[in-house]
C-alpha cells in the first residue's frame, strides 16, 4: 500500500514538474518578444512583461516538489556525504517531519486569509495595462505548499522504507 | 539570556544545516520551531510572522530576480550544446603553442562560461571534466592543473553577469534603502544589479590577469610543469578542420553572445532581465545552429533550469522566514549594538563581517550567505557609510576565496569529485595555495583602493 502511494505521488509530481519545465522556454521567448517590441517597435507591453513574471512564479513554486523528488534542493553535504544509508534515511525522515511539513503547513495557514482576501476582491495588477489575475498568482503559494507536502509524505515513506530495509518505491531515477 | 536568543537561533541553524537536510527547509523549519517555542515561553510575538505572505508575494513579483531562470537557462543551454568543449579547443589552438598556453586558455574559457552560469559547483565540475584530463595528458603538473581549474571555476561569481551578483545586487539594493531610511534620508539613492555588474568588472578582470600571469610565470620558470602542446597534439585537436573554420564556429559565436549580453547591460541598453532573456534566446539559436539541439536535450535543459531555479527561490523563501524570526527575537538591534561597540568604526565592523563571511563560506554556499547574512549585516554596514557597490564586490571576492580554501572550500570538494584518483588531495591543496594568495592580494588591493570597484559605475552611470 505505501509503495503504491509513493509511486503514485512520484508519478503525479513528476508529470507536473515536466509540464511546468516548458514554461522556462516560454519565458525565454516571451522576454525576447518584450525586448524586440520595446527596442525594435517601441511598443511597451506591461501585460506581456507580467506574463513572464507569472510563468516565473509557476516555475519555481510548482517546480519545488519536482525538485525535491529529484534531490535538487541543495544540501550542506560535508557530513551527509560520508553517512551510511541508514543515517541518511534518518536525516531525511526527521528533516521532512520537523522542517518540511511544518513549514508547508505554516505558509498555507498564515497565507490563508491573504489569498482569500485577494480572491474576494478578484485582485488585479497595480499597474495600468497589467494582468488582472493577481489572485491567481497569490494562489500559487498554497498550491506550492500542497505539492511540496505531498512529495514530503512520499519522501518520508521512502525514508522509513530505507530504515526498515524494505525500500518503498526506490528513489526515482534522475 | 533571552537577549541572545537570536544568536542561538543562528547557531542552531548552522548546526542543523550540517546534518545535510536541504537548506531551504532547514532554514525555514528551524526558525519556525524557535518561533513556536518562543511564543509558548512568551519571548516571541507571532505578529512578526504576519508579514510573511506579503514578503513571499514580494519575491514572486520581483522583476530583477526573473533574470535568474533566464541566466540559468542560458548557462545550461551553452553547457549541454557542447559550446564549452568547442570553445576550449579553439582557445587551445590560439594559445596552445606557447608554454603555459593551455592553462591560460582554461582561465579564459572559465571566465567566459562562468560569467554565464555563475554557479560554482557546476563550473568547477564542467571545467574539471573537460580540461583536467587534457592538462594531465599534456604533462601539466597535477597541482597546477587542479589549482587553475578550481580558481577559474570560482571566478564565475565575480565576473558579470553571474547569478550570484544578480542575487547579491538585489539584496544589497534593499539593504541600502533600509540603511538610508534609518539615517533619515527619505529620497534615497538606489543601487541596481547593473551597478554591481559594472563594479565587479574591473576587479574580476584583474583577477583573470593575475591568474594568467601566475601560469605564465610558472611556465617560464619551471617549463616542465606547464609544457607547450606538441604539433601532434595540435593536429589531433584540429582534426581535418581548417583552423579558420574552427575559430569561426567555436570561438566567435559564444564570445559574441556573451559580449552582447554583457555589453547591453553595461551600456544601459537593457535591464539584466532583458539581457538574460536575449542571451538565453541566443544560446538556443546557437545550439540549433550547431545541430546539437535534439528534443531530449531541450527537455533536459528545461528541466534542469526548473530545478536550479526552484532550488534558488526556495532557499530565498526559507531565508525570508528565518530573517523574520531573527528580527522577532531582536536580532537586528543586537547586531547593531555589537557593531557599535567594535573598535575601528566602519572599517572594524567591515573586517569582522568579512572574517565571519569567510568562515561561513566553509559551510554555506553563495546563495545562502546572500539571503541569510547580507540582509542582517548589510543595512548596518551601509548605515555606517560604506559604499554598497564596494561592499558587494568585497563580499563576492571574499566568498570566492573562502570556496578555494582547504580543507572546507566547496570548489575543492567538487574538483575532488571529478578528479582521477591518481591526483592526491594534497596535490589539489598545494596547487590552490598560490591562487589563494592571489585572491588575498586582490582583497587587500580592493580594500585599500575602493575606487577599483566604484570608479567604473561612476563613469558609466554618472553617479
Amino acid at each position: 500500500m505505501p509503495n503504491r502511494l509513493v509511486a503514485l505521488i512520484d508519478l503525479f509530481i513528476r508529470r507536473t514538474g515536466e509540464a511546468i519545465a516548458w514554461l522556462t522556454l516560454a519565458m525565454v521567448f516571451t522576454t525576447f518578444a518584450v525586448v524586440v517590441l520595446r527596442y525594435g517597435l517601441e511598443i511597451g507591453s506591461i501585460a506581456l512583461q507580467e506574463s513572464v513574471l507569472y510563468m516565473h512564479g509557476c516555475v519555481f513554486l510548482l517546480g519545488a516538489a519536482y525538485t525535491l523528488q529529484l534531490d535538487g534542493h541543495v544540501r550542506v553535504d560535508i557530513l551527509y556525504r560520508h553517512m551510511s544509508e541508514r543515517q541518511r534515511a534518518v536525516v531525511d525522515l526527521l528533516g521532512t517531519l520537523l522542517f518540511l511539513l511544518p513549514m508547508c503547513g505554516f505558509i498555507a495557514w498564515i497565507g490563508w486569509d491573504y489569498v482569500l482576501q485577494a480572491w474576494r476582491i478578484r485582485e488585479g495588477s497595480g499597474e495600468a495595462g497589467g494582468l488582472a489575475y493577481v489572485y491567481v498568482l497569490k494562489t500559487l503559494l498554497p498550491v506550492c505548499t500542497v505539492l511540496l507536502a505531498l512529495q514530503g509524505v512520499a519522501e518520508a515513506l521512502r525514508a522509513i522504507g530505507r530504515l526498515l530495509g524494505t525500500p518503498a518505491a526506490a528513489a526515482p531515477l534522475k | 539570556m533571552t537577549a541572545y536568543l537570536s544568536l542561538y537561533l543562528f547557531a542552531a541553524v548552522c548546526l542543523v544545516l550540517l546534518a545535510g537536510y536541504p537548506v531551504a527547509f532547514s532554514l525555514g523549519g528551524t526558525a519556525l520551531l524557535f518561533a513556536a517555542a518562543g511564543t509558548v515561553a512568551g519571548h516571541f510575538d507571532m505578529a512578526f510572522l504576519h508579514a510573511l505572505p506579503s514578503r513571499l508575494y514580494g519575491i514572486l513579483t520581483n522583476q530583477t530576480l526573473v533574470a535568474v531562470p533566464l541566466f540559468v537557462f542560458m548557462g545550461v543551454m551553452l553547457e549541454k550544446s557542447r559550446v564549452a568543449e568547442n570553445l576550449l579547443d579553439s582557445m587551445a589552438l590560439i594559445f596552445g603553442r606557447m608554454r603555459g598556453g593551455l592553462g591560460i586558455s582554461i582561465t579564459l574559457v572559465g571566465m567566459l562560461l562562468a560569467a554565464s552560469t555563475g554557479i560554482v559547483g557546476a563550473t568547477v565540475v564542467t571545467m574539471g571534466l573537460l580540461s583536467l584530463p587534457t592538462m594531465l595528458k599534456r604533462g601539466y603538473d597535477p597541482g597546477l592543473a587542479a589549482g587553475t581549474i578550481c580558481a577559474t571555476g570560482t571566478l564565475g561569481q565575480i565576473i558579470p553577469p553571474s547569478i550570484a551578483l544578480v542575487l547579491l545586487g538585489d539584496v544589497l539594493s534593499s539593504a541600502y534603502q533600509q540603511a538610508q531610511l534609518k539615517l533619515g534620508v527619505f529620497s534615497p539613492d538606489t543601487i541596481s544589479v547593473g551597478d554591481l555588474f559594472v563594479g565587479a568588472l574591473l576587479p574580476g578582470l584583474a583577477l583573470v590577469a593575475l591568474y594568467a600571469t601566475y601560469v605564465t610565470v610558472i611556465a617560464w620558470w619551471r617549463p616542465e610543469r606547464a609544457p607547450a602542446m606538441t604539433h601532434e597534439d595540435l593536429a589531433t585537436v584540429m582534426g581535418d578542420r581548417h583552423i579558420l573554420s574552427l575559430l569561426l564556429s567555436g570561438l566567435l559565436p559564444p564570445l559574441g553572445l556573451i559580449v552582447a549580453v554583457l555589453g547591453s547591460i553595461l551600456m544601459g541598453y537593457a535591464t539584466p532581465t532583458e539581457a538574460a532573456g536575449v542571451g538565453a534566446f541566443g544560446a538556443t539559436l546557437l545550439a540549433v545552429g550547431r545541430r546539437e539541439l535534439t528534443l531530449a536535450r531541450l527537455q533536459d535543459v528545461l528541466r534542469q533550469t526548473t530545478r536550479v531555479t526552484s532550488m534558488v527561490f526556495l532557499i530565498l523563501i526559507g531565508a525570508t522566514i528565518f530573517s523574520l524570526v531573527f528580527r522577532g527575537f531582536g536580532g537586528e538591534e543586537l547586531i547593531h549594538a555589537l557593531f557599535e561597540q567594535l573598535p575601528g568604526g566602519a572599517m572594524g565592523a567591515m573586517f569582522v563581517v568579512m572574517v565571519v563571511i569567510f568562515l561561513l563560506g566553509f559551510i554555506l554556499d553563495f546563495i545562502e550567505i546572500t539571503f541569510v547574512v547580507v540582509p542582517i549585516v548589510g543595512p548596518v554596514l551601509l548605515a555606517m557609510g560604506l559604499d554598497p557597490v564596494w561592499l558587494g564586490v568585497m563580499i563576492a571576492l571574499n566568498l570566492q576565496t573562502s570556496f578555494l580554501t582547504p580543507p572546507f572550500g566547496f570548489a575543492l570538494f567538487y574538483l575532488r569529485g571529478v578528479a582521477p584518483p591518481e591526483i592526491s588531495t594534497g596535490a589539489i591543496y598545494r596547487g590552490v595555495v598560490p591562487f589563494i594568495v592571489i585572491q588575498l592580494c586582490m582583497l587587500g588591493i580592493l580594500a585599500t583602493w575602493p575606487t577599483l570597484a566604484t570608479w567604473l559605475p561612476g563613469v558609466i552611470y554618472g553617479k
